[in-house]
């Protein structure tokens, strides 16, 4: 089967917010991300980036128009269905890190995997000490989540989005709560990752100086795209 | 990979041990719910049956016996033909009757030889004044052939002192209840008298003692032989005033009751409605019982509530954070119902334990009973239905209380907690 040439594409998306006042987010999206592609989303706050975001991620299901990912039709998906594409082919990192805190370090990173279910659990612990090591983590791996630095708790994130080998990483300011040394030490992670792994990555962030080091940058302005 | 493997087991046991506090709060609750649950049916159930248990030991299943007391038509309208015609007869007396059983010999021989009978005993039973010296005390002679008696009531189980067979062979015997013998300070082997409402008196040694259990009868009755109580009464050999009767199968009581009284004309009772008040109060004992339990339950149920819903407000990010990562709805009610379940199944197994622990505890302490019944010590019923079934209850009872707050996490907008402020 050949792959398609873009992970994600959207057609026509639309998205509106009801509550408290009518209000459009997002107005006639027409964009398409390539395999292997480092995109940032920019713009204004209230621009709608982080809301194109969680729409193209399968999070957020009301929207009209189109999204293709992989070349499969999202919107004709039932909420189950996006939860495995998210388990399967999608990885997150936010802007805060979101680990469990009772759990250890490689617990948290294996949890995706286990949910997965593609391996046995001690293949799932080699390939997350894999990932933990990639990420300059492999001796935290048995602390506490919570015991660990603001940087290593997000590059702790990176590896839990890494674990099933995903087809795109989203990332939602995903260096928003870092000082910016660990904040560029993340990115040179993300740019890592694309130039050794061909990883896609497509990242909102409202930093220019990061978005410059990305492949594209698209521009939001009030819903629209804007070049 | 099976479920106690999987990751929503794993997430659900860390946020119960994580919690250890909670948890053994919500765990105690349920617990204590089970406990008393099992303690309080236990003991309304123990001593239910024992008072059943003696009751039906001290009543007849049937009783035939001839009630001169119901109210009778008089000879000018038995023998009027006008059927519109009013009578007026004023101050109507009844009949100076004897409440003898005729031809008991023969109802008895007839009784016997029904099958679904297992046992009949004829009786003589009269009001008498009992003496010991300058003491005295009221009470009810009981005339019984203490063979047949033992048969049908198993008196020789709660004979205290003596020898119940000695009242067929010593020819002047009595055997006191407990509370009687007390108020006459009499003891074993003391002589006695006995008086009857039509004056005769009888010397009378006492041979036994006896206790029921149930003080009404303790207090007031003796047995004798059926030849001294006709002595008594001053009447011939063959008078005998009730037949008691024992069935195979209890249940069968009411129908064969009313078959006698058809057949020999006089009053048959039987075991049930003879005791009916007391059935009556078992009714609403019970309803009271259950109630309570009911609201122990409900309380513990809210207890879970209450602490589920603290761990999901606390554990919003988890939640929002495994949706992104692809748990379904569907696992984050099950990693809830999880929880509680483990609280419920953890806590009620405690709870069995600890009730079965309260019921022999009590059980054991020795305390002298008196009132309805007379007891040495609480009576439990710890039959393995209360067990199973307030178990059952107890996991019914978490997995709703339980249901509400998983729905509630399962329905989190993962987003709106998730987004970048």
């Amino acid at each position: 089967m050949p792959e398609n040439k873009y992970i994600l594409e959207t057609k026509k998306l639309d998205k509106f917010f009801r509550d408290p006042v009518d209000f459009q987010a997002l107005k006639n999206v027409n964009i398409a991300i390539k395999r292997g592609e480092f995109v940032s989303i920019i713009g204004s706050s209230g621009s709608g980036k982080s809301t194109l975001l969680y729409v193209l991620s399968t999070l957020d299901t009301d929207y009209d128009g189109q999204i293709f990912f992989d070349g499969d039709d999202l919107s004709k998906k039932t909420k189950n269905e996006l939860a495995d594409i998210r388990n399967a082919k999608i990885g997150f990192v936010f802007q805060f890190h979101y680990l469990l805190p009772e759990f250890t370090v490689i617990d948290n990173v294996m949890l995706p995997a286990l949910k997965l279910g593609k391996y046995s659990e001690p293949e799932i612990r080699k390939r997350a000490q894999e990932k933990l090591a990639m990420l300059g983590l492999e001796d935290q791996a048995e602390k506490k989540a919570n015991k660990l630095s603001g940087g290593q708790q997000q590059r702790a994130a990176i590896a839990r989005a890494l674990i099933n080998d995903p087809d795109i990483i989203f990332g939602d300011e995903p260096t928003g709560n870092l000082d910016s040394k660990n904040a560029q030490n993340a990115f040179d992670i993300f740019k890592e990752l694309k130039t050794k792994y061909n990883q896609t990555i497509l990242i909102v962030t409202h930093d220019m100086n990061l978005a410059a080091q990305t492949d594209r940058s698209i521009r939001l302005h009030d819903g629209e795209v804007v070049i | 990979m099976s479920f106690f493997t999987g990751p929503v087991f794993r997430i659900a046991m860390t946020h119960l041990i994580s919690k250890k506090r909670q948890t053994i709060v919500a765990m105690l609750g349920v617990t204590f719910g089970i406990a008393i649950f099992i303690f309080q049916a236990g003991l309304m159930s123990g001593f239910q049956t024992t008072f059943i248990e003696e009751t039906i030991n001290t009543t007849a299943n049937v009783r035939i016996y001839n009630d001169v007391q119901e109210a009778r038509k008089s000879i000018l309208q038995l023998n009027s033909s006008d059927s519109k015609a009013w009578f007026l007869i004023h101050n109507q007396k009844p009949k100076d009757e004897d409440p003898q059983v005729k031809n008991g010999k023969q109802i008895l021989e007839i009784v016997e030889k029904d099958p679904r009978i297992s046992g009949v005993s004829p009786f003589i039973g009269t009001q008498a004044l009992f003496r010991l010296g300058l003491s005295q005390a009221s009470g009810r002679a009981s005339g019984v052939n203490i063979e047949r008696e033992n048969a049908i009531f198993d008196v020789g189980k709660h004979m205290k002192e003596g020898n119940l067979l000695d009242l067929e062979t010593v020819p002047d015997g009595i055997i006191l209840g407990e509370g009687l013998a007390m108020k006459l300070g009499a003891k074993l082997n003391d002589n006695m008298t006995i008086v009857s409402p039509k004056g005769v008196t009888l010397d009378m040694r006492i041979i036994g003692i006896h206790k029921t259990g149930i003080t009404e009868l303790d207090n007031t009755r003796a047995f004798i032989s059926i030849r001294n109580a006709q002595k008594l009464l001053g009447v011939d050999g063959s008078y005998i005033t009730d037949i008691n009767i024992k069935l195979k199968n209890i249940d069968q009581a009411e129908s064969i009751a009313k078959e006698y009284h058809d057949k020999f004309g006089y009053k048959a009772q039987d075991w049930k409605s003879a005791n009916e008040s007391i059935f009556g109060i078992f009714k609403i004992q019970n309803m009271i019982t259950y109630l309570i339990i009911f609201s122990i339950l409900i309380v513990s149920g809210f207890g879970i509530f209450n602490i589920l819903m603290m761990i999901i407000y606390e554990k919003m990010p988890d939640i929002a954070i495994l949706k992104a990562t692809g748990f379904k709805d569907k696992d984050i009610k099950i990693l809830f119902l999880t929880e509680s379940l483990v609280i419920g199944i953890f806590g009620g197994l405690l709870g069995l334990f600890v009730g079965f622990l309260m019921q022999k505890i009590v059980g054991g302490i020795k305390m002298d009973l008196r009132g309805f019944v007379s007891m040495e010590h609480l009576k439990f019923n710890s039959s393995p239905a209360f067990y199973v079934f307030a178990y059952c209850f107890g996991l019914v009872a978490t997995a709703l209380a339980g249901y509400i707050p998983a729905r509630k996490a399962a329905k989190v907008d993962a987003i709106d907690i998730l987004r970048s402020k």
